[in-house]
């Protein structure tokens, strides 16, 4: 990996917080607290934490100037689980306002820029992190903090984890507290962990990942035990042996066939498979994303929050609902609005049937058919489809359709963002766990990743594959 | 058990409430001309607090009065990344409601937010059930005589709702302030069927559900405080033609001011139908002038906002196990209407005394428990009516008169089932069942000991011993004649007629007697000795 290679002595490296000269930082916010001595999992490590995760030492903005300087009163669940652990919070990372966009280029316009730290070499033009969490995948790149959180609504983990080189996992809905995060989409938002290699992001999502009576949709201890069972029986006795990895027909992206054939050489069984409704799936994202954010968004600029826009006082001769209006259109970006407005026309009446509840019809379909290729019961309804003995058990694909992009490069919308979402929406969209994984590098000499989606609740089954994926990268 | 799966009020508007001392009634406008020509439709929308203790979504109290913004959590401020935990305990106390009001409960229920932009719903949206609520198809039967009412018919429940009251916000000066101690609190949406016809209709359901609600202890059905609101729908239209257009009335706080909505809104229906009969009637909100009791227009039903529902994937679905609901339904108390039927089906005791006994403690029933200790098992018509004489007109009135507050332990049920008893059997007098009560209620005796207190002990105390007060043994006429000496001026007075004299005479044997003799009976012997 061509990632700088440090841990903690890194941190004795002064950094400024809220660099605001041209040097691009992933940090939106750097802990200048010294880590005491702790005790712990993670003892004495340094995590960072995505920009829209609650932490009240800091500000937490979501990269968006409607809550730039907000400090929140409370500390978000999955915070609070790794500073149980002995962990230290190197600071906050900056991202796509709110989640939106897949670059980490929507920013306020005080922002420093974020650079890809993957560099194949120090002259190159700098290159995208990816985004959402461009920020976290960054920092856990360039070296100063030993793993990071992001979240992932429809690719915001690993996507930049695949274009940083690093490993990224958006687990399966209701793994991780979601209480602290500030939401973009209720149904689809994820926690997820990036680090240096696998073993790193295990131990953390092994600390995060636990009930929570703050969120109803966190999966309970009984939910789990029975995912801990089902994955057990499930689990290889040794390495891969025996394991049935599903290439999806849909997908015109392919692996490399060298890892394929390793993963057939370490006992693995490599087939084709089909998941028919996944390109109908794509438009029942973008609709059901952008009316869960035109909802979830609806609460700033009312003045609740005591972030300097939001205590903005009435312009003279101004209405209560005025202040409101001026508020959110200066506080947004042009990305976020863009999304409010069209989550706001799903939802409207006149609409609602054909759009927001086709949409949900669509989402259905695609569970149905990843119920159907997958070998494993899915754990919350084991009994209600008929075990397929003939299936698979992950589902193998590249994460990005190519390298990090040149950034400032204004790309024309084409199908290739299209084919992009594809790789990345379809497991968010079912809510399964899935993980990016550094294999190998595209022509460019910029790092490339794989994505290994499994049924939900099996996080052990995409770790144990991505193990053999990091062990191939390895003999490159 | 409420099972969670994983996948799963309309808008206030403030009007500026009046002290009572500022409250004036309109009185009686005339009537109209062929008014009786015309039906009038009435549905109602009614928001009840949830008596839970704490909000529906966070674990902050609810509260009445208190200083603004100090029982606020952070989710009912809506602040970035909080979420909602749903108390079952306000689920289990809807389920109930839903049953008592005979509904069909949704094995599964769904929760859906309802968005706005206002100041009273920091979230911009109001957690509700939109498209799966809680229960549907329910009925309460509303009596012939409840409230003047005229009929007996059903009133059908469209469906029952949870969902989230909103903050307080009141304008001063300049500026508007928000209160949230309010916001969030939990609510049940009762959406009636247009199934009434009448203002005593209407206010005949609000008061069952009321009796309703306090009995299951699912709401206290406060209307002055805000914790039952009520919106009625109101439409007139000639009988045998088509319903007429409505209107709705909102936010209604007390079921007079209901029953004032109602009148002057079929008024004024009739009387644009009457003057000008080709033109429909506006659809629009209004509100109720609570000092000229006139409705006034809120706003048209064209500025109606699009609320842009849409499902709420923070919180599972509530999946109602049937097995519970059937538990639920078997523990239901009997409700007050219940009560009443049977009381005065099995004993003939008057409806009103028996709503008095509710009326003690309208959730425990402990007044009516009270009465059936008093009464005992299989006892008696006549025991059963002279025991309720004896508790709703001499307990209560003397306690009333005292300002004393009833409870069971005051005379224990035992002390006054033998009281009874004893005077049924001749053994005390009236008179003598008074004093008892009277010396009860002024020196009531420590809890503690009240059991062992028996009436003897209370007799004695008086110094009354019960074989000297046995009728038999009290020479009435001895002490009539007696009082006839002592008040010469009483017996001549009477003599010319003037007949009322008599009680003095009566006053003057009851002197003599301590109290203990028979006032009827002294009057009769007064009125032979006076003859002679």
């Amino acid at each position: 990996m061509r990632v700088t290679k440090c841990r903690l002595q890194s941190l004795t490296a002064p950094l400024k917080p809220r660099t605001s000269d041209i040097h691009p930082t992933p940090y939106s916010w750097i802990n200048t607290c010294t880590p005491g001595p702790s005790t712990g999992k993670l003892a004495g490590i340094s995590i960072a934490i995505k920009d829209n995760i609650s932490y009240d030492k800091a500000p937490t903005s979501c990269s968006s100037s409607i809550l730039r300087d907000y400090d929140p009163p409370y500390t978000a669940t999955c915070v609070q689980n790794l500073m149980a652990e002995g962990a230290h919070i190197a600071g906050q990372t900056k991202m796509d306002e709110f989640g939106m966009g897949s670059q980490t280029t929507h920013l306020p316009p005080f922002y420093t820029p974020v650079h890809n730290p993957a560099s194949p070499s120090p002259d190159e033009t700098p290159r995208s992190a990816g985004g959402s969490s461009g920020g976290s995948a960054a920092a856990v790149a360039e070296g100063r903090c030993w793993a990071a959180l992001g979240t992932d609504t429809g690719g915001s983990v690993r996507l930049p984890a695949s274009y940083c080189g690093v490993v990224g996992l958006k687990p399966s809905y209701g793994m991780i507290s979601r209480r602290g995060v500030i939401a973009y989409a209720d149904s689809l938002d994820c926690v997820g962990v990036l680090g240096r290699d696998i073993d790193t992001v295990e131990q953390v999502f092994n600390v995060i990942t636990r009930p929570d009576e703050g969120d109803m949709t966190c999966a309970s201890s009984s939910i789990r035990l029975i995912a801990f069972d089902i994955s057990q029986r499930h689990l290889p006795h040794k390495g891969i042996e025996g394991l049935r990895i599903g290439i999806p027909s849909e997908i015109n992206q392919k692996v490399s066939s060298g890892l394929l054939d390793y993963l057939k050489g370490e006992g693995a069984k490599v087939e084709e498979v089909s998941l028919p409704s996944i390109k109908k799936a794509l438009p029942a994202y973008y609709v059901l994303a952008s009316a869960e954010a035109s909802s979830n968004l609806g609460r700033f600029g009312g003045g609740w929050f005591g972030s300097p826009p939001e205590r903005q006082s009435r312009i003279e001769g101004e209405s209560g609902e005025e202040r409101r209006k001026r508020i959110r259109t200066e506080g947004f970006g042009t990305e976020v609005k863009k999304r409010i407005l069209a989550g706001t026309w799903a939802l409207s009446a006149d609409e609602f049937d054909n759009t927001y509840l086709k949409a949900l019809h669509l989402r259905q379909l695609l569970r149905k058919d990843y119920r159907n290729i997958f070998r494993i019961p899915h754990p919350l309804s084991p009994s209600s489809t008929p075990q397929n003995q003939a299936g698979v058990d992950v589902i193998l694909h590249p994460t990005a359709i190519r390298t990090a992009p040149v950034l400032g490069v204004k790309e024309a919308k084409s199908s290739n963002e299209y084919q992009q979402d594809l790789l990345t929406v379809p497991a968010s969209l079912a809510g399964l766990p899935c993980i990016s994984v550094p294999a190998g590098e595209g022509q460019d000499g910029w790092p490339l990743g794989v994505s290994l989606t499994s049924q939900w609740g099996m996080e052990g089954l995409v770790f144990r594959l991505g193990k053999a994926v990091e062990q191939w990268s390895k003999r490159q | 058990m409420i099972i969670l799966s994983r996948w799963g009020f309309a808008r206030p508007i403030s009007l500026p409430s009046c002290p009572y001392s500022l409250r004036r009634y309109a009185t009686k406008t005339k009537a109209i001309k062929g008014e009786e020509e015309w039906e009038t439709i009435i549905g109602l929308e009614i928001h009840a607090q949830l008596k839970t203790g704490r909000k529906l979504f966070s674990p902050a109290s609810t509260s009445y009065d208190e200083v603004p913004n100090t029982n606020v959590n952070l989710h009912d401020a809506a602040f970035p990344g909080t979420l909602p935990v749903l108390d079952l305990h306000a689920v289990r106390l809807s389920l109930i409601t839903a049953l008592a009001l005979n509904c069909q409960v949704n094995r599964r229920s769904t929760f859906d937010r309802k968005h706005y932009f206002y100041h009273d719903i920091p979230a911009s949206y109001q957690i509700t059930q939109h498209y799966n609520p809680l229960a549907r198809n329910g009925k309460l039967q509303i009596s012939q005589g409840e409230n003047n009412v005229k009929r007996t018919f059903d009133v059908g429940i469209h469906q029952l709702q949870i969902e989230q009251d909103t903050a307080k916000n009141q304008t001063v000066g300049d500026n508007t302030l928000v209160d949230l101690n309010r916001a969030a609190t939990g609510l049940m949406e009762i959406v009636t069927e247009p199934d009434m016809r009448s203002a005593e209709e209407a206010g005949a359901f609000v008061r069952k559900l009321q009796g309703l609600l306090r009995r299951l202890g699912s709401g206290d059905g406060d209307m002055e405080k805000g914790n039952l609101r009520v919106d009625v729908n109101v439409s007139v239209h000639r009988y045998g033609t088509p319903f007429g257009t409505r209107c709705e009335i909102k936010n209604i706080n007390s079921v007079r001011f209901l029953q004032a909505a109602i009148e002057s809104e079929r008024r004024r229906h009739i009387q644009h139908y009457v003057t000008s009969p080709t033109t429909p009637i506006q659809q629009e909100t209004r509100g109720l002038n609570e000092l000229t009791l006139e409705t006034f227009s809120l706003r048209s039903k064209e500025e109606a906002m699009d609320y842009r529902y849409m499902p709420d994937s923070n919180l599972p679905a509530v999946v109602i196990d049937p097995e519970y609901l059937s538990r639920l339904r078997t523990e239901l108390p009997e409700m007050p209407w219940q009560v009443v039927k049977r009381l005065t089906d099995t004993y003939g005791v008057q409806k009103r005394d028996v709503e008095t006994l509710i009326g003690l403690d309208e959730s425990g029933f402990e007044g009516i428990r009270y009465y059936e200790d008093v009464i005992g098992q299989g006892e008696d018509k006549k025991t059963a009516k002279k025991s309720m004489n004896w508790i709703v007109h001499e307990l209560l009135g003397q306690i009333g008169k005292l300002s004393i507050p009833w409870s069971p332990t005051l005379i224990p049920s035992s002390l006054m089932r033998e009281m009874v008893l004893m005077i049924e059997d001749g053994r005390i007098t009236g008179t003598t069942g008074k004093s008892i009560i009277k010396h009860l209620i002024s020196a009531p005796a420590p809890s503690v000991s009240t059991k062992e207190v028996s009436l003897q002990d209370v007799l004695s105390n008086l110094g009354i011993n019960i074989n000297e007060i046995n009728e038999s043994s009290i020479d009435i006429k001895t002490l009539c004649q007696q009082a006839i000496s002592n008040q010469p001026k009483s017996v001549a007075d009477y003599k010319k007629g003037n007949e009322k004299v008599i009680m003095r005479l009566i006053g003057e044997v009851m002197k003599l007697s301590k109290g203990t003799a028979d006032a009827r009976k002294v009057k009769e012997e007064l009125v032979e000795l006076l003859k002679e």
